[in-house]
């Protein structure tokens, strides 16, 4: 029982940061059809600031602040140089584009920061833990936690109450339409952006707050669970990526934890074989997107 | 069956050939380098042409067929490496497998039958999703079978080096494996499913409107691309001799899709432009990697100059071409446009089968709105009937139930007293039933002739197909267009392109829905002729929604009036202009 409330925790921080990541490429795949590979690297570079600010002796706090605006920069000027040229062509081409992005900024990571994973400094309370009604949890995992539960909260408040948030969502629904009524395109694929990159940050911040370290290709893994998690979703879905995100998260960390040791190995096939089959069953996700059911005939 | 002329098919594999022979002959004299990239060239060609042949013409791209190319390379390995070798360094083999020992050729041949085995399987699952996730699935396709082979430790070694396995593939094994893909590859782009599924990837609503099953063809492609990727493995498992499951993820599924998408991703021409254009560039960097002396001076060596220059080739291709270099045409249908000759003659066989089509009680909601409620409606071949109503009222709604599109909330339709309800459009379109869209749906990118054919080609058992599309063409008056991409054409004619497509169908029942719009009195007058003589000749019957009243009133037989999705009025043109209701929804009530 112990454990299995233990692996609760682990699952839920987990899972939150999968969240999180699948809600940026939800944002902007919902809007303009861009599969971004490059999301990866937006945490990467959110790791690398941590790691410097850490390094210069910063406050905690100002270097999560400040990994978070350089990762929403980082995202803006992404769409500005790379995606804007191709973005009303096939998603084949935009996403190739993306994956473009994606290497050139691994070999820059690579060449002018190392090839190697690099220690970050973090604050001695993260790697602390504490004794909630009988069994320890860490505090990183806590402020996981807490923090995917701000993000959500925050992005709920946004998307309905932000004039820039409802403009995002009209235009999800249909961008043409969306446009005839006075959105700009610009604007609201810019703000997409923007708000994948703050989310792509809060995922880098927990993320090394778990691990210590950053290497170049520190965020390849987790988007490419996050891409899994925003299909079984549904994909642009933004409630479907949160739904996914958290069940992926269960998923992994219930078999890594359950799973006899004999079978352990096959962990990543037994996985992703669970959320085939639930794709299966509901081909457009958890919670399909409302464009699905509102395409034209 | 082949769709093309086959003045193409020769024109493309002697190309074909001539490339191969020519290429495998100048790498000979240059030596066993250029013998050994090359050899390499060749076989990431297969893997290239393999993807194209599911990705190219289905439209859905693809990371999953590297786990075809690990398939194929285990599976082969397995059976050609030596029993002394497999006893050494795979003890837990089964009996059956450690003591097989086969050459490369049946070694490919069971290779290629397991991977398409497995490709069937997962196809079948693969073919319930659509679009982005259908490739994001692909993409856990590559990280489940790399997972399954990491811990298949008594099998395939796990992560560590699969080594021993004979170097049977020559340069010119290569070269005939090459051939063949580019031969199979061009040959299913331009078969009846290859067609088919092209005309999915153009518009997947109108290819099922026309009689096209868009799982079985994208199935078809899915397992046929999966083989090539299975040879494309036998070939470099044969050539490198030895291999690690790394071999087969995501930098080499990355470095095909790039060169799929250079070229141009439609095409097998675009498959070999972008495979030489990639390869070349990567082994000019690689050089370039490692420091060479330029008169004297040597450059430095930079890390990843290989991964920079494949990703800086990716983007300007993608800003300047992002149908890729080669564009959305084979080298031979740019430089030989097919003629308008190339259509031959037939015609349209007289509707023999009176079954009318019934619908009770239709009713179609989405979410809190009514769009069509509780109408019911007959439909006689040889008759022509108007569907007319304000904007909204629910008159394509109706024909979206009537074809199968969406399914109705409540109500039942039956053609001959068969039940259409759940039928796929598929179905509903080969029964008899065809139809045109309100925003015209054809296939852009194929020619005119190709977009009426495969219409003909889908329905009624592809009987008469090409005489069937030709005389639908003529029918229409579009003859002249045969050749020219649907997507250039003008509106007038891509209108009369999409009445001609679902003729070719040879329904019994067309609706056409709104076929004047955007056309001008003589092309109205045109038109209505047209449809009159589709009607009298050939016994169509006839469902038409416009708005253009005139057109209605001189055409229809009988007028159905639809308002807020209620069926106001039904009756002659003369008693539909007086009554009442309609003038009301048209007009509104008086306020007297």
């Amino acid at each position: 029982m112990e454990i299995l409330l233990q692996q609760t925790v682990n699952a839920f921080a987990l899972g939150g940061t999968y969240a999180l990541l699948a809600l940026g490429l939800a944002i902007v795949f919902s809007i303009m059809g861009l599969i971004n590979f490059a999301h990866g690297e937006l945490m990467t570079i959110g790791g690398y600031v941590l790691m410097y600010c850490g390094l210069a002796g910063l406050p905690f706090a100002l270097t999560v602040g400040l990994a978070i605006l350089s990762t929403t920069l980082a995202a803006m000027l992404m769409e500005r140089i790379a995606f804007r040229p191709v973005r009303n062509a096939s998603g084949a081409t935009m996403l190739i584009t993306s994956f473009a992005v994606s290497m050139i900024l691994q070999v820059l990571f690579q060449n002018f920061i190392s090839v190697r994973s690099q220690p970050v400094l973090l604050p001695q309370l993260l790697s602390d833990s504490v004794r909630v009604g009988g069994f320890i949890i860490g505090v990183n995992k806590l402020l996981a936690i807490a923090a995917t539960v701000v993000m959500l909260v925050f992005l709920d408040w946004f998307m309905k109450h932000q004039k820039t948030g409802i403009a995002m969502r009209a235009a999800a629904e249909d961008f043409a339409v969306a446009r005839l009524m006075g959105i700009r395109a610009n604007s609201v694929i810019a703000g997409a952006f923007a708000l994948s990159g703050l989310l792509a940050g809060v995922a880098a911040v927990l993320w090394v707050s778990q691990r210590a370290s950053v290497d170049p290709l520190m965020g390849f893994t987790p988007v490419l669970k996050a891409f899994i998690a925003a299909i079984l979703g549904g994909l642009g879905s933004l409630r479907g990526a949160v739904a996914g995100g958290f069940a992926l998260g269960f998923i992994e960390i219930y078999l890594a934890a359950f799973l006899p040791a004999a079978w352990q190995e096959f962990r990543d096939p037994i996985g992703l074989g669970i959320v085939v089959g639930v794709l299966l069953l509901r081909p457009n996700g958890l919670i399909p997107a409302a464009s699905l059911k509102a395409q034209k005939v | 069956m082949i769709t093309a002329s086959p003045r193409h098919i020769v024109l493309s594999i002697l190309a074909a050939l001539a490339f191969v022979v020519i290429a495998a002959v100048g790498a000979t004299i240059v030596g066993p380098a250029g013998e050994r990239v090359l050899t390499v060239f060749f076989i990431s060609l297969i893997a290239v042409l393999g993807i194209g042949v599911y990705s190219g013409n289905s439209g859905i791209l693809s990371f999953g067929h590297m786990s075809f190319v690990a398939i194929g390379a285990y599976v082969s390995s397995l059976l050609t490496l030596p029993a002394a070798v497999k006893a050494a360094t795979l003890p837990k083999l089964p009996e059956w497998l450690a003591a097989t020992e086969l050459g490369l050729l049946p070694a490919i041949a069971v290779a290629v039958a397991v991977t398409a085995l497995v490709a069937l399987v997962v196809g079948l699952a693969l073919g319930r999703l659509d679009g982005s996730a259908a490739t994001i699935a692909t993409l856990g396709l590559l990280i489940i079978v790399h997972g399954i082979i990491i811990g298949w430790r008594d099998v395939t070694r796990g992560s560590g080096t699969f080594f021993g396995v004979p170097r049977d593939t020559s340069l010119w094994i290569a070269a005939a494996g090459c051939l063949v893909a580019l031969i199979v590859a061009r040959l299913y782009r331009d078969s009846i499913s290859g067609l088919r599924l092209r005309a999915t990837r153009e518009n997947a609503i109108a290819a099922g409107a026309v009689g096209v099953n868009l799982r079985r063809e994208r199935l078809i492609s899915w397992v046929l691309s999966a083989a090539l990727m299975a040879v494309s493995g036998a070939l470099i498992a044969h050539f490198l001799g030895a291999f690690s499951p790394k071999k087969f993820y995501f930098v080499d599924t990355f470095q095909l899709l790039a060169m799929l998408i250079v070229g141009g991703m439609t095409t097998t021409t675009g498959a070999v432009v972008g495979a030489v254009a990639i390869t070349v560039v990567t082994e000019f960097l690689r050089r370039l990697e490692s420091g060479i002396d330029i008169a004297g001076f040597t450059t430095p060596q930079v890390f990843g100059t290989t991964q920079i220059g494949i990703a800086a080739i990716i983007l300007i291709a993608m800003f300047r071409k992002a149908d890729g270099i080669a564009g959305l045409k084979e080298w031979e249908e740019r430089l030989f446009p097919p003629r308008t000759a190339d259509v031959g003659d037939g015609r349209l066989t007289k509707v023999s089968d009176r079954a009318a089509l019934t619908a009770k009680a239709m009713t179609m909601r989405f979410g809190g709105l009514t769009a069509v409620n509780d109408v019911s409606l007959k439909l006689t071949p040889g008759e022509i009937v108007g569907l007319i109503g304000p904007n909204g009222s629910g008159k394509t709604t109706l024909l979206n139930m009537l074809s199968g599109i969406i399914a109705p909330s409540e109500g039942e339709f039956s053609l001959a007293g068969k039940v259409l309800n759940g039928e796929p459009t598929y179905r509903i379109a080969d029964l008899g039933i065809a139809r045109t869209f309100q925003n015209i749906r054809l296939f852009p990118s194929l020619t005119v002739h190709q977009n009426v054919l495969v219409a003909a080609l889908s329905t009624g058992g592809g009987r008469d197909a090409e005489g069937r599309a030709a005389a639908a063409l003529e029918n229409l008056g579009i003859a002249e267009h045969s050749g020219s991409d649907a997507g250039t054409l003008s509106y007038g004619d891509q209108r009369r392109v999409e009445i001609a497509r679902a003729l070719a169908c040879q329904p019994s029942l067309l609706f056409l829905d709104e076929p004047a719009a955007g056309m001008n009195r003589e092309e109205t007058d045109a038109l209505m002729e047209t449809l009159r003589a589709l009607s009298r000749d050939l016994g169509i019957g006839i469902l038409l929604v416009d708005h253009d009243l005139g057109l209605i009133n001189r055409l229809c037989d009988r007028i159905l009036v639809l308002n807020e999705g209620n069926l106001i009025a039904e009756g002659a043109p003369d008693m539909i202009r007086e009554d009442p209701a309609v003038i009301e929804a048209y007009l509104g009530r008086r306020n007297d």
